[in-house]
């Protein structure tokens, strides 16, 4: 990665051209230090500390909790159980139920009669000090009797209380919480997928697999913490979130405390990857005890306690059944999904498999496709949006089928690849699954990634090490990958029962002094709001990018926004900010006018002056700033200000897209994968900056190769989680990776002014596939058709043992 | 997690099945052991264990849910299974013992009496996520000085 020097310019040094320009990033002297706000950093005074009393149980009824002993312990001020906090604790919310009729159970922040996973909240001790409560919520007795629990995902899905099944809530009758489908045929998307199998059974090749997608952590660097202060005029929850404002609304509509008298601030956040998009129980709690107490409380979670209690996410069985010609043309795909929710219906839980219903067509443009999915909830730590929430999921079904079926036609995979996919000519496409594909080019992504993969020679190499049965052999994997970004139109989520929309909220303040403030309701986690953000603000309004200053993450500072997830910052948050800046200059336009005594019509805008046309005389959008301040002089029917507000909602989704190549060396002998070369090129439209992107590809890329290689969340029988410490729950280190190679195509997003796509996601998406592809490819002639995630030295080594060796 | 560890004992099968029977006299030998009551085939009790980090006081209840000795002394056979909890919240327990005890060779002179205890061992909550790789070494470290006891007593 390389970064250009900072130099001091203006816009006029840099030619006015901010956007795709490599700006080192404003945010991270602050972030990188960790001089800031962080949560846990904050303490008003007379802040009193949390512990959480955790069920080591994954399914008991609690019987009964002596707090006594605790209670007595030096500087607890008190103990607190869910029977106790009685109905001023709230209840967390679901904000897409998926169907009318989904089954879901009432979860309460502190469990009042039995605990549904291991790891949920029974008792909060409240102390003087952190080191006090983590002492005392040790002698804490809790007597609980022990209930069957729901563990396996498929065996939960077919129990019943008739055939004795553990159930993981009784009183539900069910684990089964919906099931949601997509049909083309219904739709008028497509055709009957039973036809397009049955024609290929006959004639053609049919592909049936069924795989895995495996649970994982987000574990991200911040652990989760809040302080809540009921001690002014409003209660003030500081609170490492991905998402303040919604976390206010459902604050005020589950407690019953007036929006107004909630301030959600998220302060610097330290990522987040979908596990801090959500409501968690230990931030109602605390908002129920500072309230109780009317003292403010803070709680942080341990890394123990994050890895056990924050959601998880991905956890999937997909049975998929791929029909194609018997020339490798694609005509039908049929996709049955049980998806592990765990022990509650998280925010969006439900959601997230329906996100990937479409997306199971990828790139590729056939004829007919059915989605079937089960939510099924079980007695383990709930699920929910994982970087790229249903798509990683999506991509990695259909880009393993496609090298399963090159396996079984004998012919490449990106020759297969190439015969299927929508072709630069077509767009505008509309999709098997309903969606409108507004732009892209797979061919010259695939063509550059080729190229610079040096795809001809890796084969040649593969080739000579199979025939000298060399004991490590070389595995290329492909990955071609589309996704849905720019969550989301409203109407769409409207359509799907989501319960709120998809616009974001931006505001441009120009002060006296020619500085610009910004508002926006994507708060950023960590990933450069506030660079990107100012360079498109100093490029639409022509000043320079340090006059610029972001403000988010503060629902009083930034009063609207649905916040920051799903690669949606910058194609909503960021082309709101652009019109808004497109506003401002419009308002100056008259006062500009005015100040030159020219007539509008006469003048123009660019770069951060208005002049009069055919005249050198001119006025810069900074000093008509300050002119609307000082409004000593200015026409009737004109507002002494150039502000401006504007609430952007999407009329499409954007659909960034890419080519992954990877070479892995598998070692025959003991198993091991190493990585030897990563490739990809990625078209993510408009590149605003590229250092960042660089940045979130590597990062995205890294998490992807994870999942393939090495992360895994293991239950053991009873339900404990056995990767409960980083050193079980194998998070990769920069020693653990190659040097990726990454590149950019660029067609314009349609959907936004900007031509953004989003990128936060892809390289999570594409990398998963990419890596597990090479490694079964490596392993084809020993009769190896898929190893299960991640794939690990013992996975593969197994998977060689039991392949038919030639 | 199953647990195998086995030993031998200076006393032939009947002895030492008549010693394993008597839960307080064994109690005394296991590090950290107290029997607080008996009650024919069952017994409650508490243990103290230093797994890594984390000290953890197991308290719980124990049953003696098969007992057989062959007449002719040629074998007995015990199961045994327990349940407890931390007392500081940080684990929980539950084990199914089996214990098969069959003559020895007497090398060393006189009756001796080889021992099998296999042991499924379910533990939970923090004890379970941070000391599980600590749990064989620590149980083999413990029935070492357990087996140590028993030989004195049962020479003496």
């Amino acid at each position: 990665m390389t970064a250009t020097e900072e130099a001091p310019a203006t816009a006029e040094a840099a030619g006015g051209e901010e956007i795709g320009r490599d700006r080192r990033r404003k945010e991270d002297r602050r972030l990188i230090t960790g001089r800031t706000r962080w949560t846990d950093n904050l303490a008003p005074p007379g802040t009193l500390h949390l512990a959480m009393v955790r069920s080591p149980y994954a399914h008991a009824n609690i019987a009964g909790i002596d707090t006594r002993a605790a209670s007595r312990a030096p500087n607890v001020v008190t103990v607190l159980t869910g029977t106790d906090l009685a109905d001023t604790q709230g209840v967390l919310a679901n904000a897409w139920p998926i169907t009318p009729d989904q089954v879901a159970p009432e979860h309460k922040p502190v469990a009042v009669d039995r605990v549904a996973f291991a790891g949920e909240i029974v008792a909060v001790v409240v102390a003087r000090s952190a080191a006090a409560a983590a002492d005392a919520a040790e002698l804490v007795d809790v007597d609980y009797a022990e209930l069957p629990a729901a563990l396996e995902l498929k065996d939960a899905a077919a129990a019943t209380p008739e055939n004795g099944g553990a159930l993981a809530h009784p009183d539900l009758g069910t684990n089964n919480s919906a099931r949601w489908i997509f049909d083309s045929a219904e739709a008028g998307t497509g055709g009957d997928v039973e036809d397009a199998i049955a024609t290929a059974r006959t004639d053609g090749i049919v592909i049936e697999r069924e795989y895995r997608q495996q649970r994982l952590i987000p574990a991200f660097m911040e652990p989760r913490s809040v302080v809540v202060d009921p001690t002014g005029e409003q209660i003030t929850v500081w609170s490492a979130t991905q998402i303040p404002h919604i976390t206010r609304f459902l604050l005020a509509a589950t407690t019953g405390v007036p929006e107004s008298k909630i301030r959600v601030i998220a302060p610097d956040v330290g990522g987040g990857f979908g596990g801090k998009l959500q409501t968690t129980p230990e931030e109602w709690a605390a908002f129920a005890i500072a309230r109780r107490l009317g003292k403010p409380v803070k709680y942080t979670e341990t890394r123990s306690e994050s890895l056990l209690a924050a959601h998880h996410g991905r956890d999937q069985w997909q049975k998929l059944t791929l029909a194609a010609r018997a020339d490798g043309t694609v005509t039908g795909l049929k996709v049955e999904l049980l998806a592990d929710l765990g022990a509650y219906v998280a925010l969006v839980g439900g959601g997230v498999p329906v996100l990937g219903a479409f997306m199971f067509n990828a790139i590729y443009k056939f004829p007919a496709y059915r989605f079937d999915c089960r939510t099924v909830l079980t007695n383990k730590t709930w699920t929910d949006a994982y970087r790229g929430a249903g798509r990683p999921e999506a991509t990695f079904a259909i880009e393993r089928l496609m090298d399963e079926l090159a396996a079984e036609l004998g012919r490449d995979p990106l020759e297969v690849r190439r015969q299927n996919w929508i072709t630069h000519d077509e767009f505008p496409f509309t999709t098997v699954a309903g969606l409108t594909y507004d732009s892209g080019d797979y061919e010259s992504a695939t063509t550059q990634a080729v190229e610079t993969f040096g795809y001809e020679d890796l084969r040649a190499e593969q080739a000579r090490r199979r025939e000298e049965r060399d004991p490590v052999q070389l595995g290329i994997g492909i990955s071609t990958f589309t996704e849905m970004c720019g969550l989301a139109p409203s109407r769409v989520l409207g359509s799907l029962d989501y319960g709120a929309g998809g616009w974001e909220h931006a505001q441009i303040r120009m002060l006296p002094t020619g500085k610009v403030e910004v508002t926006t309701g994507a708060s950023a986690h960590g990933q450069g709001h506030e660079t990107a953000f100012s360079q498109i603000v100093a490029d639409r309004l022509g000043v320079p990018f340090e006059d610029v200053e972001v403000l988010h993450g503060d629902t009083q500072v930034a009063p609207r926004g649905l916040d920051t997830y799903g690669s949606r910052s910058l194609t909503v948050g960021g082309e709101a900010l652009a019109l808004a800046a497109d506003k401002v200059v419009a308002k100056a336009k008259p006062w500009a006018a005015h100040l030159l005594e020219a007539d509008a019509g006469d003048v123009e805008f660019a770069r951060g002056k208005f002049t009069v046309t055919g005249t050198g005389e001119g006025k810069t959008i900074q000093e008509i700033a300050l002119a609307a301040f000082a409004a000593h002089d200015y026409p009737e029917g004109i507002e002494p200000s150039i502000d401006a507000e504007v609430t952007f909602d999407p009329v499409n989704f954007s659909f960034p897209h890419g080519t992954h190549l990877c070479a892995v060396e598998v070692d025959t002998e003991t198993g091991a994968v190493s990585l030897r070369k990563y490739v990809c090129v990625d078209d993510v439209g408009t590149v605003i900056n590229p250092l960042i992107v660089a940045g979130q590809v590597h990062g995205g890329l890294v998490q992807g190769i994870a999942q393939a290689l090495w992360e895994e969340a293991v239950y053991d029988d009873a339900g404990t989680l056995l990767s409960g410490t980083l050193a079980d729950y194998l998070v990769p280190s920069a020693a653990d990776l190659i040097s990726f190679d990454t590149a950019h195509r660029s067609t314009p997003a349609t959907s936004n002014s900007l031509g953004a796509k989003g990128v936060g996601e892809a390289g999570t998406i594409a990398s998963t596939p990419a890596v597990v592809n090479a490694v079964v490819d490596a392993l084809r002639p020993y009769g190896v058709h898929d190893v299960q995630m991640p794939c690990t030295p013992a996975r593969v080594w197994q998977a060689i043992a039991e392949g038919n060796r030639p | 997690m199953d647990l195998v560890h086995e030993f031998t004992v200076p006393a032939d099968v009947a002895t030492t099945f008549a010693t394993f029977d008597d839960v307080e006299s064994v109690v005394d030998c296991f590090p950290g052991a107290q029997v607080t009551s008996v009650d024919g085939d069952t017994f409650a009790g508490s243990v103290k264990i230093k797994l890594g980090p984390i000290a953890l006081t197991f308290s719980g209840v124990g049953e003696f849910t098969e007992k057989e000795l062959a007449a002719d002394g040629s074998s007995g056979r015990m199961v045994l299974s327990a349940k407890g909890k931390d007392k500081r919240g940080n684990g929980t327990a539950g084990a199914q013992a089996v214990v098969v005890l069959t003559p020895g060779d007497g090398a060393a002179g006189g009756p001796s009496t080889d021992v099998e205890v296999r042991t499924d061992l379910q533990i939970g909550g923090k004890v379970a996520s941070l000391g599980r790789g600590l749990v064989q070494d620590v149980s083999d470290k413990m029935l070492g000085r357990f087996t140590d006891c028993l030989e004195k007593k049962l020479a003496a």
